[in-house]
């Protein structure tokens, strides 16, 4: 951390603001040019708060060198985090694809679905639950009973399941039932969730917030890992812009900036990124070419009548189609699917 | 174009309505309901500015149903159009890829470049003689004499050329000397440069506003078809968004987007996107896979010593093993480099 002071700041004052750091064990190396002062901090800042020091009248400004996560940061853990949900490996050679439709409707429509996405090469089954809807009176999913039917379809057809939670108080019916356990992107940054998620060991899949920086992304996860749960996917899913002819904007630029700041797997979910099924195949296949470490898409048997997001649900067919492109796609960036 | 009047509205006023749009030759659906009264407006209503309607009193709301452009409208030109640019075909099965550096500085410096991406694959050599910087005072191009390396090292490694235009004072020198005239970011807007290149027959590549929606920019193109050029290739550079991590954010979604919404061609500057080199390649790849027509890309033989953009230009070897993945990718979707 840099600490810029305010030219023509007293001496005994840049004093205080060395010894008061040295004090909490850091290392302070002072270079005093012509006009300013500048102290340079070294240890691990994370834990300092740059507010207190820019209380202080005579600091110009505060800048971090280091970025504020740790535990997720690629620089202390150079290799690429494997993240094991229920058998299916994240984050290595191999891409993942989780596939389902976005709300869980009925037994037969979770059974067929899974079938099909199961025979076309996804590797996890998804399929909502509890539904974070903008509106409180549209359908807010099946619930527990939605859970079950879920957690049904996926053991008949040999599929790990995801889904979300929206709240701390379901984690107990969500560990052990759920392989991976998603935070939608409005519950980024709830962070008393986080903090209870990071107390199992369940994998979490953390979306990205509608308006999350990177780095506040990261830091979500942050909250998680600290914890003491590493197991920690992150995925893109579109960004607020000005733009509304897309729902969102899909970011493809945050997966290698992800991989260079963090060794957590990031996967990409075109379908809430477009908001239109006809989006989700060049952006699934835009996704790989990017480096991506496995997609979330969702498919649905009946689209027209889906209960919930049926213009962006592709049918069984189109997404079988879409998996041999990506099939093709994946060796020349170095992967397989 | 739908009217929605207010609920209440005397018949009087709807008929004046009425009348006034018979006049300017629209066919009128008027649906009755028991509050509100719709008025379908049949017709090309492109030249028509809704906001004549909503100044009246009685009406609620105006609504769009048809694009506001009309040539650059796949609806009335459902085929890709193919645009020569001397010799070169944009917008075909074969993509366009075009390099060079960011600024044209010596002859050796262009020759090197032209040759080195002429040898990887690149069929279009580009290089910045009038500069759009920021600040005053950065370099702002070599101007004429640039421009003049820059033909100069097209000609002997037989690349069309593609740079900047920054006023419409200078059109008759690039009509003469440039193939393909690059309308920048910055100027996407200026109303009246495109008007004038609407008068030429020479083919320009119409960047996307640092904020423009992609109504706004394809209705930029539709300024210099309006005049009478029909051979504008668009490119997506990357939007501003609230996130400061990468210069700007690629809006990848926006390719499919133009692609369903047009018939001009569509290509992608990764370089400027990102602002960093190493994000050029993984970008470069995605926009190959969501459907681009092509690339324009950044490629210096000395980024180091880059007289500008030096972070975000690709050195020639990794240009070269890119171009290699590049051409793996454009066979699965059908392309070809």
């Amino acid at each position: 951390m840099i600490i810029v002071m305010k030219p023509g700041t007293p001496d005994a004052e840049a004093v205080k603001v060395q010894e008061s750091l040295e004090k909490q064990g850091f290392y302070i190396n002072v270079s005093k040019g012509l006009n300013y002062c500048i102290l340079g901090v070294v240890g691990d800042t994370s834990m300092i708060d740059p507010k207190r020091i820019t209380v202080n009248d005579y600091v110009e400004k505060v800048m971090r060198v280091q970025e504020p996560f740790k535990r997720a940061n690629r620089m202390f853990h150079p290799e690429n985090t494997v993240v094991n949900v229920g058998g299916v490996q994240i984050g290595g050679k191999k891409l993942a694809v989780i596939a389902g439709p976005c709300s869980i409707e009925t037994d037969e429509q979770m059974n067929s679905v899974a079938e099909s996405v199961k025979e076309a090469g996804a590797s996890l089954l998804r399929g909502g639950a509890f539904k974070p809807r903008t509106s409180p009176y549209s359908f807010q999913g099946l619930k527990e009973k939605g859970l079950d039917m879920l957690g049904e379809a996926g053991s008949k057809n040999g599929l790990p399941i995801v889904t979300e939670i929206m709240s701390a108080d379901k984690l107990d019916q969500f560990v052990g039932k759920v392989d991976l356990i998603q935070v939608g992107a409005r519950n980024m940054q709830n962070f008393e969730l986080l903090k209870e998620l990071g107390k199992t060991q369940v994998p979490i899949l953390l979306k990205r917030g509608l308006a999350a920086t990177i780095e506040e992304w990261i830091m979500s996860a942050e909250y998680i890992m600290a914890g003491g749960n590493e197991n920690v996917i992150l995925c893109e899913r579109g960004i607020r812009t000005y733009e509304t002819y897309t729902r969102n904007t899909l970011d493809l630029s945050a997966i290698p900036a992800v991989k260079k700041l963090s060794h957590l797997p990031v996967v990409v979910d075109p379908s809430h990124a477009a908001g239109m099924w006809w989006m989700v195949e060049p952006l699934a296949k835009a996704a790989i070419a990017v480096g991506a470490d496995g997609l979330m898409i969702e498919v649905h048997n009946d689209p027209e009548n889906a209960w919930c997001d049926g213009a962006q649900s592709l049918k069984p067919e189109r997404f079988a189609n879409l998996m041999q492109d990506l099939k093709n796609i994946a060796p020349i960036v170095g992967r397989e699917l």
